[in-house]
């Protein structure tokens, strides 16, 4: 059976399922841009309330930490770069490296905004159908001239529905090489260019496979989409994220 | 009536090879038919043909009278395709939105979409774990699942292609019981394997292919012989000369 990631619809009751996805989007642009300039304080209080709504939407903790292991991995060497290459007051000094109490409060925040932000797009990705940000997305852009909005839409959904399709095959791969000792290889280069050239090859092939699948039920760009409907808990919703955001400013 | 009209249907894979060569043949609407044949032998190239994800590079294909290449999605909406690789078939994030994608694809509108979604997965028995997402479903599960995306789509010929590989027994029943039920309610049902074992007692008519060509077509009681020639395992119940249930 495959294993379940998160990174993927995941049906379900909460709020945030049945929230209008052009409300999500705003409210995911609007918490991306506050995030950039949070301090510690405001980036407490949006991961206290990011803890909640990861609870009440009923995401398993142990599959997100499964996850985003490469992620805490990118995370700890920007960590790392940030406290070795920040000017300031020494902590700690070795030879000509230096770790300073600057880079680390820089580190530290930055990796801090970095995996709040994930966690946000994650709630995004697990509540909201592929098919719902397509149609959001057509939507969004539809007044743009010169835009293939329905093109675009489409694009977008395809790689959000198959986003974990890649990391299901990659994950397959990988096992694959790992059952034929690649572990005893020391070379991350020629590890990375076999588990590749395998994955490419069989995302390709099973994209493939899925167009005949597709286009065999009529797929097109011309299709009943999903109903975008918005009602009066989406705009509280709404409300709630600017409030968030401006006392996250503020703080 | 002949549902399914090929007449001088030739294939040639773009590295050269021939895929189907100079294939003739009438399908009756309602009949069973299964299309035997090893690996390789073309069955697969000879049902992306009947709509449209192939087409001919000399010959024609008919369906219901109208050339596919006339119409493709006429043709698609007529013929149901159920792929061998169920994973790669099924696109929906839960169960109920991959049955949804073909009426969706039709531009039908949402009340008909809702009414031909909640039919076809009473039918295949998976309408209480609609709101599942696939991925977690057994085999057999996903093969039906497969099953109720096309019959969504209301389409009056049924191909299947391999519809029993990497299945355990359970779910080789599963889907049995399926495609005899679908036949029993008037479609029309092409199978395409190289496993005759659970289909063989069922079918009216076996064709059996070989290097893109029909070297045999008729009865399958009267072909029996042909099988072991052509490198295609015999039936258990045929091997044992026992009486096959019906």
């Amino acid at each position: 059976m495959t294993e379940l990631t998160i990174l993927g619809y995941c049906s379900g009751d909460s709020v945030l399922h049945k929230t209008d996805v052009r409300f999500k989007i705003a409210c995911l642009i609007m918490i991306s841009i506050t995030t950039i300039s949070a301090n510690f304080w405001a980036l407490s209080m949006l991961t206290l309330v990011l803890a909640v709504t990861f609870m009440h939407v009923g995401l398993s903790l142990t599959s997100a930490f499964k996850t985003l292991r490469y992620v805490f991995v990118l995370l700890m060497f920007i960590f790392i770069a940030r406290i070795l290459s920040s000017p300031g007051t020494p902590v700690f000094a070795f030879s000509k490296i230096s770790v300073t109490r600057e880079g680390i409060y820089d580190g530290v925040s930055i990796c801090w905004r970095l995996l709040d932000v994930i966690v946000v797009g994650i709630l995004f990705v697990s509540t909201t159908r592929s098919l719902e940000i397509k149609s959001a997305v057509a939507w969004l852009l539809h007044p743009i001239p010169f835009i293939p909005a329905k093109r675009v839409a489409t694009m977008m959904s395809l790689v959000m529905r198959f986003m974990p399709v890649i990391l299901d095959q990659a994950r397959e791969t990988a096992d694959a090489q790992r059952a034929r000792g690649v572990e005893n290889r020391k070379n991350p280069i020629y590890r990375m260019s076999k588990l590749g050239i395998g994955l490419m090859r069989r995302t390709f092939e099973r994209a493939d496979k899925l167009a005949y699948a597709m286009e065999a039920r009529c797929y097109s760009e011309e299709r009943t989409d999903p109903a975008l409907d918005s009602d009066s808990n989406d705009w509280i919703m709404l409300v709630f994220v600017m409030a968030l955001c401006i006392a996250m400013t503020v703080v | 009536m002949d549902i399914i009209e090929i007449v001088n249907l030739s294939h040639r894979f773009s590295n050269g090879t021939l895929g189907l060569n100079k294939i003739n043949l009438s399908i009756r609407k309602g009949t069973f038919v299964v299309i035997g044949g090893l690996n390789g032998s073309g069955k697969t190239t000879l049902l992306k043909h009947l709509n449209g994800l192939l087409l001919p590079h000399t010959g024609i294909v008919k369906i219901n009278g109208v050339p596919v290449s006339k119409n493709l999605l006429r043709a698609r909406q007529i013929v149901g395709m159920v792929f061998q690789d169920a994973d790669s078939q099924i696109v929906g994030e839960t169960v109920y939105d991959d049955v949804a994608f073909g009426p969706e694809n039709l531009l039908l509108n949402r009340a008909e979409i809702e009414k031909r979604v909640s039919e076809a997965l009473t039918c295949v028995g998976l309408i209480d774990i609609a709101e599942q997402r696939p991925h977690v479903l057994s085999g057999g599960e996903k093969r039906r699942l497969t099953i109720a995306g096309i019959l969504a789509m209301e389409p009056q010929v049924l191909v299947f292609d391999e519809p029993f590989s990497n299945l355990d027994y359970p779910g080789r029943q599963q889907v049995l019981e399926q495609i005899l039920s679908l036949h029993a309610s008037g479609h029309t049902i092409l199978i395409a394997t190289h496993d005759l074992e659970d289909v063989m007692t069922y079918a009216d008519r076996l064709i059996l292919m070989k290097d893109g060509v029909v070297v045999k077509d008729g009865s399958p009681d009267k072909l029996i012989d042909d099988l072991i020639v052509l490198g295609i395992l015999e039936p258990r119940g045929f091997r044992f000369e026992m009486e096959m249930p019906s």
